[in-house]
């Protein structure tokens, strides 16, 4: 977007550049909307403890672990690209894609190790193809991964014949089921969000992320090498994909090039509800990461609630429409003030 | 002596009929719903092995997913390479009745396989009886119970794929039927997934945690009944819970093997497209079929999974044809 003041350096920029609160209210108006998105988690969490005997139980709380960290992992990856102003629309597709690749090499002799350094490396060359088309070619990246989301279900299904591929070695399963004090699949979403975060934050790179969504024409003047930032912001988006293959592959314990249908969509739903901007310049790690919770919660809770699946997708949107609302009449206010 | 009367039977109903056999150029076009899911591939080896013993090519024809609207264009412009007949799977009900009936009026037989379409134009429906593989699950999965509790008595769901298809619903209705068997099964859920295995082990899951004392789930297809498979084995249940699912695929077979799933309620994609092209070919030849023939289920268990019958059913590379009184 061009017609925005400032490219924003720093996620959150408008909390430290605005003048103290004189109150209550101002404070409130200025806390991002994650925060909101986060006090309504927990406020829903809270909920749940509540009514449902079953919610706050041990068994539930891991299954939450294990359920949120492959699509968390997804959305880490869309965020890098919504924050550079681009999006993803290829994930879900790379996700069985690379998902496919694990499971036919594994099923091939190939040791685990191997197998996946392989398939993140198939992972990043399709990174590495969208954002050469993108910074190079000048293709829309909407219409790059587009594209992509076609070619990689492609892909997925002429590798895999149409079949699901089951006989993996006991190995892979053993660690999406397994824990290490929590379970392993939560670990993982863990580091990749540390990892992700720590380069948004504490990084030049990350820096020219931000400066680059809020304003690509103004980063390039300041020098600021843009094709090179489009390369990292891609390469993570798929290449995060391929893990999520892998783990997803780890917990089903087979590959089905079906899987992972509409992912790209989820993810884009978990960052933009986490307080990224599909504008470019804002996003974070937390947020889609509360984000990626706050859904998987919903559909936990409607199964625990008993309510209607039909109407469960219709809250699921609502949440996503009032999410954006609140963060648009906000930052109105803000200009306002 | 006996293949000399069946060669001059078969001889006669050509001349009846006033055409000729079939020379090495026929066709016969095979369109299926999605040509990405495995079950539909099983279509399409039926239908080559006929196409093989008949000496006629087979046309492996659809469109990747469900789409109404790309399989009636594949249908029209198979249609307009005139093949000597077509076996579709529609796609929709209401949308594919006219084109096929378009089909017919144009000379061409068409068979109709596993799903049916709104109109009475056609040579012959070869489909699952879905309500009663539905039922059949019911009964499997009030056999694992009593196995394991000594009744057929506790609470129980069941798991839809997705949500508005046709015979989807009747697996559904068909199970719900099937309990009013066991006054002592109570259905406590129904969830409906995305058609995506994730969706279908994160819903058990959830459905287990609703319910702990749940003792049985259905699971209507085999992207659900993989998922749940997973999701009992990740919990460790096997030996506890019933587990039923529609259907066979990689991942449902391991679960039957390992004990996650109870029982698998089989359907016949092979025979249908085998018995496809065999009817496709007669009808073309004049032989009048009749308007309905119910393709079977059976249902697997561990116990019995590698009884030569029922072997073919799960793994089509296993599949034997004949003897003709049984799978």
């Amino acid at each position: 977007m061009t017609d925005q003041p400032m490219p924003h350096i720093r996620p959150g920029p408008r909390l430290r550049s605005a003048a103290p609160g004189k109150s209550l209210q101002a404070l409130l108006r200025r806390l991002p909307i994650e925060t909101y998105v986060i006090a309504f988690t927990v406020m829903l969490w809270v909920a749940l403890a509540l009514t449902t005997p079953n919610f706050l139980t041990e068994g539930n709380i891991s299954n939450l672990m294990r359920q949120t960290p492959v699509a968390a992992i997804v959305a880490i990856g869309v965020m890098c690209t919504i924050v550079i102003a681009g999006i993803d629309l290829s994930v879900g597709s790379v996700v069985a894609f690379c998902g496919v690749v694990f499971a036919q090499m594994c099923g091939h002799g190939l040791g685990l190790a191997p197998a996946a350094l392989l398939t993140l490396a198939a992972g990043a060359g399709v990174g590495l193809v969208n954002a050469a088309a993108i910074a190079r070619l000048g293709i829309p990246p909407f219409i790059v991964t587009l594209a992509g989301l076609q070619v990689y279900r492609g892909l997925a299904l002429l590798l895999s014949g149409g079949m699901t591929i089951g006989g993996l070695p006991a190995e892979v399963k053993e660690f999406a089921r397994g824990t290490t004090g929590l379970p392993n699949l939560f670990w993982a979403m863990l580091a990749v969000g540390v990892a992700v975060h720590y380069l948004l934050r504490f990084t030049r790179t990350g820096r020219y992320m931000y400066a680059m969504g809020s304003n690509a024409e103004a980063a390039r003047r300041q020098g600021i090498n843009t094709p090179r930032i489009t390369l990292i912001a891609y390469v993570l988006s798929s290449g995060l994909a391929a893990l999520a293959g892998i783990l997803l592959v780890s917990r089903l314990s087979i590959a089905s090039p079906s899987m992972a249908n509409a992912y790209e969509l989820q993810a884009i739903a978990a960052a933009v509800v986490g307080g990224a901007s599909l504008f470019g310049g804002r996003g974070t790690v937390l947020g889609t990461v509360v984000g990626a919770i706050l859904f998987t919660t919903m559909s936990n809770a409607a199964v625990l609630l008993g309510i209607d699946p039909f109407w469960e997708m219709v809250l699921e949107g609502l949440l996503i429409a009032l999410v954006v609302y609140l963060d648009n009449l906000q930052k109105r206010r803000q200009a306002g003030s | 002596m006996m293949r000399k009367s069946l060669l001059a039977a078969s001889a006669a109903i050509f001349a009846l009929a006033g055409v000729t056999p079939a020379s090495a150029e026929d066709t016969v076009a095979v369109i299926v719903k999605a040509t990405t899911s495995e079950y539909w591939q099983w279509v399409f080896k039926g239908a080559e092995e006929a196409g093989r013993q008949l000496g006629v090519k087979v046309g492996k024809l659809g469109t990747p997913k469900d789409d109404a609207a790309g399989q009636i264009a594949v249908l029209e412009n198979a249609a307009g390479s005139k093949p000597a007949a077509i076996v579709i799977s529609p796609t929709i009900f209401e949308a594919l009745g006219d084109p096929i009936a378009a089909v017919t009026d144009a000379g061409i037989p068409v068979i109709v396989i596993d799903s049916g379409a709104k109109t009475d134009k056609y040579a012959s429906f070869l489909t699952t009886n879905n309500e009663a593989g539905g039922k059949a699950a019911a009964e499997a999965m009030a056999t694992c119970i009593k196995e394991r509790t000594g009744k057929a008595a506790g609470k129980v769901g069941y798991l839809t794929a997705m949500a508005g298809h046709e015979s989807l619903d009747s697996r559904d209705r068909g199970f719900v039927e099937g309990l009013k068997a066991y006054p002592d099964m109570t259905l406590v859920g129904n969830r409906v997934a995305n058609n995506e295995e994730a969706e279908g082990m994160t819903l058990t899951a959830d459905m287990l945690t609703k319910d702990p004392d749940l003792v049985g789930l259905f699971a209507d297809n085999a992207q659900m009944g993989t998922g749940a498979g997973a999701s009992v084995a990740e919990q460790k249940l096997g030996a506890k819970f019933c587990l039923v699912a529609f259907d066979s695929d990689a991942g449902e077979l391991e679960h039957l093997k390992d004990g996650s799933i109870y029982a698998l309620i089989v359907q016949d994609p092979y025979m249908m497209g085998f018995a496809g092209v065999w009817y496709g070919y007669a009808a073309a030849h004049g032989v009048r079929l009749p308007r309905n023939v119910d393709t079977g289920v059976g249902t697997v268990t561990k116990a019995t999974m590698n009884d030569p019958a029922l072997a073919g059913l799960l793994d089509v590379s296993k599949r034997k044809l004949g003897p003709f009184v049984a799978n």
